[in-house]
């Protein structure tokens, strides 16, 4: 049997389907420690980078800071999680996994909204606070809408990464499809641990998908039709 | 009554606005020293009137219109509305009731037209059916169709469609003031030539006071009641109504700056009925022209027509005069003895 048939016995193996150790349940528990790590992420980043984006104060320390951390592999990341989440008294699996993922995640939202806010056009920032919106006002009304592709390019590349990387969290017992991977290579059950990898890739890139839509759901029309304007002359153009 | 509504409040025609000795410094040169954007800036722009601020780019023309809603603050000095120093009004307020148009126009691009229109109604919490009728007012008065723009997005409009627009916006809640960045200069020079005289008709016929940033001389002349010519450094060189700027500019560079074809842009600025015209003559012949006509204009036919001369005659059509090369030529001759 090849190494492929033996992955799909394994995939299609109704045994599989069902229990704590489940696709099901793998599934749902990488989404969970993914979802909670997006949000906490989520919650620091956004605010932080649209506030520096605004007022461009602080930028360069914070986004340095941010470069430093995207240069730091995520296993560091789980190697400093593990001791501080003992310290902290939050055991094993769960929390340090989440706590190796948050500071992975901040990095990529956090520098894209700030750049994202930062590119929206001066002239429209003028215009806007030339009509007498109030600082709040022009960073919602206006800033924020414009930029929104780019902020939510920015925390799609930041959950598809934590997604493909949650599969770590097994490795200081945490559960979800990582399980598969660390269980399999330990067991030398070659068929499981790539079993666990296509699942981690197909979770990817429904993740991937997912922003897809959501872009698609709150971005004005204007922006899009105002992309596509500017994207026609070059379609088929000479480069 | 709070003091922002005081300012601006009136609910009819333009505001006066006076300029006290503003000067604004930025300190950024190398040795410390403080840069002079605008100096000691005085004039009064009367109720109803365009005040044309013009000059080469950088001598601090759009500094001193952005000091009057205080996106710029003066260094010194004071900007008066109907009496009311800028500096002593919330900002936020004060822009609320001042319409602000810019050259590249500042729509929003995720906000349809009629949510661009809706802007400031929106901000100072106008009624939904209020504003909505406001926004097909303004989308008729500048000449477009309301049922066809009103749902479009910003990309889906042509630049002058967009200027309109932009102009249609600044006027949602009928500022007695209007300030005007190069309204006009994105768009190719037919489109500005009907912008322009579009403008000029609803400026005339709603009473506004507009500050109007051109570095087009030509522009300055044609809107303005009042032309400033800005110098670098930031100050006045001439402040007058154009053809006074035209046929007495105060120094050289005025002079320079309107250009050695100002006996020519003079006569655009005169009608046929300024002239000291000839009694009608029995002949009668050549073009007829009426008295509202522009002297350029009939200057113009006049090269073409046979004898030189054409009939001038008034709105009901009776001849009130004749005009020849030479009634037009003794109209210009103390701006052509000023040239030499």
């Amino acid at each position: 049997m090849t190494l492929l048939g033996a992955v799909w016995a394994w995939l299609t193996n109704s045994v599989h389907w069902q229990g704590s150790d489940g696709i099901p349940t793998r599934i749902a528990e990488h989404l969970w420690i993914s979802g909670v790590s997006v949000f906490i992420a989520l919650v620091v980043a956004l605010p932080l980078g649209l506030l520096i984006g605004h007022t461009n104060r602080g930028a360069l320390v914070t986004v340095s800071i941010m470069n430093v951390g995207r240069a730091l592999p995520s296993l560091a990341f789980l190697a400093f999680a593990l001791p501080a989440s003992f310290a902290l008294n939050l055991g094993l699996g769960f929390w340090p996994t989440v706590i190796a993922l948050v500071p992975l995640a901040i990095p990529l939202m956090l520098v894209n909204t700030y750049a994202a806010i930062r590119g929206v056009d001066p002239d429209l920032v003028e215009a806007a606070r030339g009509m007498g919106m109030r600082e709040l006002e022009v960073l919602g009304k206006v800033e924020v809408p414009v930029a929104l592709p780019l902020i939510i390019a920015g925390i799609r590349n930041a959950a598809v990464t934590v997604v493909a990387t949650a599969t770590l969290g097994a490795l200081v017992a945490g559960g979800g499809l990582g399980r598969y991977i660390v269980d399999g290579l330990a067991r030398q059950d070659y068929a499981r641990l790539l079993a666990g990898a296509i699942l981690v890739a197909l979770l990817s890139i429904t993740t991937e998908v997912a922003f897809a839509v959501i872009e698609r759901l709150v971005v004005s029309p204007g922006l899009r039709l105002d992309r596509e304007r500017l994207a026609l002359p070059d379609a088929g153009g000479a480069r | 009554m709070t003091r922002s509504d005081e300012l601006l409040g009136r609910a009819k025609g333009g505001a006066t606005v006076e300029f006290r000795q503003v000067s604004k410094h930025y300190a950024r040169s190398a040795n410390g020293q403080p840069i002079a954007a605008v100096r000691d800036l005085s004039l009064v722009v009367q109720p109803g009137e365009i005040c044309v601020l013009v000059g080469p780019s950088g001598c601090g023309k759009t500094t001193s219109l952005k000091m009057v809603n205080r996106l710029i603050e003066p260094t010194s000095g004071q900007i008066l509305i109907d009496g009311v120093d800028v500096m002593t009004v919330d900002p936020v307020a004060l822009r609320r009731r001042i319409g602000y148009v810019i050259q590249q126009v500042g729509l929003f691009p995720h906000r349809t037209i009629a949510e661009n229109i809706a802007t400031v109604p929106e901000l100072v919490g106008w009624p939904k059916a209020k504003i909505r009728a406001r926004v097909d007012e303004l989308i008729a008065l500048v000449g477009l169709d309301p049922a066809s723009y009103r749902d479009r997005y910003p990309s889906q409009l042509s630049g002058g469609e967009r200027q309109r627009i932009g102009v249609a916006r600044a006027m949602a809640i009928e500022p007695p003031l209007m300030l005007m960045d190069e309204p006009f200069g994105a768009v190719d020079p037919i489109v500005r030539e009907r912008l322009q005289n579009e403008f000029l008709d609803l400026q005339r016929r709603l009473g506004l006071t507009v500050l109007f940033v051109t570095h087009d001389i030509d522009e300055a002349i044609k809107l303005g009641t009042r032309v400033a010519v800005f110098e670098q450094g930031g100050t006045i060189a001439q402040y007058s109504p154009p053809a006074e700027l035209l046929m007495r500019p105060a120094t050289d560079y005025v002079a320079r700056f309107v250009g050695s074809d100002r006996a020519l842009k003079r006569l655009a600025v005169m009608r046929l009925a300024d002239l000291r015209l000839s009694p009608v003559s029995s002949a009668g012949e050549g073009p007829v022209f009426s008295a509202e006509t522009n002297v350029r204009d009939a200057l113009a036919a006049l090269l073409l027509a046979p004898r030189a001369a054409g009939t001038v005659v008034d709105s009901s059509g009776v001849p009130i005069g004749v005009v020849t090369m030479e009634t037009i030529a003794s109209a210009v001759q103390p701006v052509a003895a000023s040239l030499e």
